[in-house]
């Protein structure tokens, strides 16, 4: 830690001002067009190599999802907001889906709720294995690149053949699924996970057991348990810091409570912990996947039948559910119309980038890539 | 290229075909005519094998190619073909550009895909030159505020000195470009001069990334050198000479690397650290800052940056060949037994038709000698893999673990070395006047 | 001692993935196949078939220009336009039918959905790149043309690894 703290008395105004040269302090721009960052800035003022003081600056994707929502009825508004979050598109629907229902009065039938269950865990392996991707090649690990991104398209083939597009799938409706899935499909979907699983194992070896990503991860970024609960962390980072907390298991929905799963809490709070809980969550979705297509029933509908314009009472429903990063919730409120009146999306991502500068300041610049991406931040859903 | 090209005339091709006549027969007699008179008058022909090489001979050789041998073989002796083919530039940019090829493959197998394989029919072997064409290609970008001279004289001079290094490497028994009695020494020498290079590079650039990353190159090239000179102290110790062919030598019977496992270790970690290779690739980090101090530097001078870069990598391994595994000392494999007879009678093609021997000017080399290189090949190649392994196999280190390594654990392990080595020469079983 | 064994262990991992199997194909030369023939609707039952979606097909002897698709897209993406066509069918008296623009379609699926009378399905064409923006506007008799798609290989799991066939 650094025993040169930028002085308290300053005021530091946020973004990106124009100030006076210092001695010292070194303004770095880690910016939207740069190869460590993603798609949102973060103003760092460094002192040699210690970090005093961070500036997350999001706002680069802002497209303004929850306006536009308000002008589309509850059908046509699937593709637009499942596009956030377009690798996780099951999960984020999800809660859509279960509000809406509740709005309209709707009953999914059984084989509807397995299938969403199916594709929500089939997508929160995606999502996964696309965030460890981009934490390997921030470490510089082009192999663990390359193997998550390669192990996905097992699961993205999956997803093809049931939804019928590789990323973009809009599958979950108010009311069901959209299709049934093709025939044969639960035996080829079963060897794909095993031989996926038996991939996972793979990385124990390479990445999770090397000396010197150990190195580099252990007791940086340390989050403990009262400051992950009191800057109302969510998802993956509250579970490395030993809360147990999981909205699968806390508010069960659709046919969660059947599934056979347990929860994984590591107690460190460090990097290392934030990010090892994913990969040890990705079993679990196996898990998940397999015991759902043995109890799934072998026939019936899978979509309810709407009316026309479906229109809501002048009601308000708020729904969560446990994507990749954390909970995310929606809040639609309906004056009936077939549009909603307002829709609110609460997002895991945002609510993380609050612990960002607690912990960056104070960290070496050389820790900022594993810290900053440890923490699950997808900066397009933080914008919606 | 995206001119349209006019309409087909022959009045226009005949007319270029009679243009380029024209020109070539003006500039033959305008140049040529004093050239021919300055070689009749001024030059002397050389004698080989106590015949004088007129021009005459030389177009009987053109008829007769196996009356050309002498003259190809005499060649083969002189400097320049050692320097520009066969242990100096030449052999090492073929190796360089095979290592290239090899690692993009061999990276693609381990992280499960299939690497270039569209440029060139089979597998992607042309791929290295479509690269090679296409940063001849490019402009050269200087920035505007940078050094001009330095900045120009970065990639020569690190692509010269990568040249000067690979000067000093002994491939097989007397083929060496330069044969000094200092020859270790006279590598730290060389190999001093890369912190500088880099440090060159990164200031003349003028901006903030390269600046960084020339910083970094700076503190882990110096920090790993210190090791990379006590780790071979051991050797010197042992054999008694810094003369890089007379170290070879010395391991006819058994390699250094069975009594110096250590120094063998230590000495191969520092390889990797001044190659900048993962996982001690801080210097071109690219997550943190893109390119590190070859940021600026586009085009051929990448190339050459590139290039110079390989033939270390080339050049280190062969060191480590040189002086830990036993060079070109091997089972006898090639030319296959019976040896006596191929060396007195010749080889034998057709029974008393053609008898390689009773051809002036063959055998081209000695016998001996392919032996000693294909010993000294397959050495290296297997060195060289275990350098671009841990290229899919390890994350970068960070900047304060890479000083901690290398200044606290390997000084202590080299130094651990230099008492193993002491020990077996107070010992009496190894170095001058021991056992073995 | 726990490093060094880290380190040979890495190691050693990847010297065994040099000879994995990989299920990696060789995209231009080899393409993948498909289960089936395209994403269909079906307005009796309101449930869909299951099919890859791409490029859509357009049947003239059922569409009866009703403008379903192009009010469904509308708020979405926009994509469908419904030109006058020359030919006369009898179930389309205003002789309109839908032209869809590739370069503002995402391929949601949400048109067939739409459709009550089987007239728009979609097929497993995916390659429909072009050099102008115009070309990517399909009109109705581009629409019709039923696509050549190539299918080679496929994932194929055994006991030792996955693989092409």
């Amino acid at each position: 830690m650094s025993n040169q703290v930028y002085p308290k008395d300053k005021e530091i105004l946020p973004g990106l001002q124009i100030e006076k040269v210092d001695d010292r302090i070194m303004t770095l721009n880690v910016g939207p067009q740069h190869p460590g960052s993603g798609h949102m800035r973060i103003i760092i003022k460094v002192d040699g190599d210690y970090i005093v003081h961070t500036d997350p600056d999001p706002g680069y994707v802002h497209r303004g999802e929850e306006k536009m929502a308000e002008y589309r009825n509850y059908i046509t508004n699937i593709p637009h907001l499942e596009r956030p979050v377009i690798h996780d598109s099951c999960n984020i629907l999800y809660p859509y889906c279960l509000g809406v229902e509740e709005l309209l009065g709707l009953e999914v039938p059984e084989r509807a709720k397995y299938l969403r269950v199916i594709a929500a865990e089939l997508n929160r392996c995606v999502y996964i294995e696309y965030w460890l991707a981009i934490y390997g090649i921030f470490l510089g690990h082009s192999t663990m690149f390359m193997w998550p991104v390669g192990d996905r398209e097992l699961l993205i083939d999956l997803l093809d053949k049931m939804t019928g597009a590789r990323v973009t799938h809009a599958y979950f409706v108010p009311g069901g699924v959209r299709n049934d899935v093709p025939p044969n499909f639960e035996d080829v979907c079963l060897r794909q996970v095993n031989y996926f699983e038996k991939r996972l194992k793979e990385y124990a070896d390479v990445f999770y057991d090397n000396p010197i990503l150990i190195s580099r991860t252990k007791d940086t970024g340390v989050l403990s348990r009262e400051d992950a609960i009191k800057l109302g962390t969510t998802g993956s980072v509250l579970r490395a810091s030993g809360v147990d907390f999981d909205i699968r298991k806390k508010e069960p929905y659709d046919v969660y409570e059947e599934m056979d799963f347990q929860t994984n809490v590591l107690k460190a709070g460090d990097s290392y912990a934030r990010s090892k809980i994913p990969w040890l969550d990705m079993f679990e979705s196996c898990r998940i996947i397999r015991d759902a297509l043995k109890k799934m029933p072998k026939s019936g509908s899978v979509r309810v039948k709407l009316k026309p314009k479906p229109k809501g009472g002048d009601t308000e429903v708020y729904r969560r559910v446990e994507s990749g990063r954390g909970s995310l919730g929606m809040h639609i409120v309906s004056r009936g119309l077939p549009q909603p009146y307002r829709l609110k999306i609460s997002v895991p991502s945002f609510r993380n980038l609050i612990a960002m500068p607690h912990l960056l300041t104070g960290e070496k610049l050389g820790n900022m890539p594993a810290v900053y991406w440890s923490l699950n931040y997808w900066p397009v859903e933080a914008d919606r | 290229m995206s001119v349209i090209a006019p309409k087909f005339r022959l009045g226009y091709l005949v007319k270029g075909i009679t243009d380029n006549i024209f020109w070539i027969i003006v500039l033959l007699t305008l140049i040529g005519i004093p050239v021919v008179q300055i070689v009749l008058i001024y030059i002397d022909f050389p004698v080989i094998d106590g015949e004088i090489w007129n021009p005459f001979r030389v177009f009987d050789a053109m008829t007769h190619p196996e009356r050309a041998l002498p003259l190809v073989k005499n060649f083969m002796q002189t400097d320049l073909f050692k320097v520009v083919a066969f242990p100096g530039f030449g052999f090492a940019a073929l190796i360089a550009a095979a290592v290239i090829f090899v690692e993009r493959k061999m990276l693609a197998k381990l992280q499960l895909r299939v690497g270039p394989f569209y440029c060139g029919k089979v597998e992607g072997i042309l791929q290295l030159m479509g690269d090679g064409l296409k940063l001849i290609s490019k402009e050269i970008i200087i920035p505007a505020k940078a050094d001009k001279p330095l900045f120009w004289a970065v990639p020569v001079l690190f692509a010269a000195t990568a040249g000067a290094f690979v000067a000093l490497i002994p491939v097989a028994p007397g083929w060496v470009v330069a044969d000094i009695d200092l020859g270790l020494l006279a590598v730290f020498a060389v190999i001093g001069f890369f912190p500088i290079i880099t440090i060159l590079a990164g200031w003349s650039s003028n901006s903030k990334f390269p600046f960084i990353g020339g910083i970094r190159a700076l503190y882990q090239m110096v920090s790993f050198e210190i090791p990379l000179i006590l780790s071979l102290l051991g050797i010197v110790m042992l054999t008694g000479t810094l003369n890089l062919s007379e170290i070879v030598e010395s391991q006819v019977n058994f390699p250094w690397i069975i009594f110096m496992p250590i120094g063998a270790i230590v000495f191969f970690i520092c390889i990797l650290a001044e190659l900048e290779r993962i996982p001690f690739d801080l210097p071109e980090a690219e997550s943190e800052i893109v390119a590190g101090w070859l940021t600026e530097l586009s085009g051929m001078m990448y190339g050459l940056v590139q290039l110079g870069s390989y033939l270390k990598l080339y050049a280190f391994a062969a060191l480590f060949v040189v002086l830990f595994l036993g060079g070109w000392n091997g089972p006898w494999v090639y030319p296959i037994e019976p040896m006596a007879e191929i060396i007195t009678d010749g080889i034998v093609i057709m029974p008393d038709a053609l008898v390689i021997k009773d051809i002036p000017g063959l055998p081209l080399f000695p016998q001996e000698m392919i032996n000693g290189t294909i010993w000294f090949i397959l050495k290296t190649a297997a060195v060289i893999f275990f350098i671009l392994l841990p290229r899919g196999v390890f994350p970068r280190v960070r900047i304060d673990l890479l000083l901690k390594i290398g200044w606290y654990k390997l000084i202590v392990l080299a130094f651990v070395n230099i008492f193993i080595a002491l020990a077996l020469v107070y010992g009496g079983i190894i170095g001058p006047g021991g056992i073995l | 001692m726990g490093t060094a064994s880290g380190i040979i262990k890495a190691l050693n991992s990847g010297v065994k993935h040099i000879a994995t199997k990989r299920f990696t194909f060789r995209y231009p030369e080899q393409k993948l196949k498909f289960v089936g023939d395209g994403y269909q609707y079906d307005p009796n039952s309101g449930v869909g078939i299951a099919g890859y979606k791409g490029r859509h097909i357009l049947f003239h002897d059922k569409c009866t220009g009703c403008q379903l698709c192009a009010i469904a897209c509308e708020d979405i993406a926009e994509a469908i336009a419904m030109p006058k066509v020359e030919e006369e069918w009898k179930h389309n008296k205003k002789a309109i039918m839908p032209q869809i623009d590739y370069g503002k379609c995402v391929f949601c699926g949400l048109c067939v959905d739409a459709c009550p009378f089987y007239a728009l399905y979609m097929t497993n064409d995916y390659e429909l790149s072009s050099f102008t923006k115009e070309a990517l506007i399909y009109t109705p008799a581009q629409l019709q043309v039923k696509p050549k798609v190539d299918q080679d290989v496929e994932i194929q799991i055994d006991e030792k690894g996955a693989n092409h066939g």
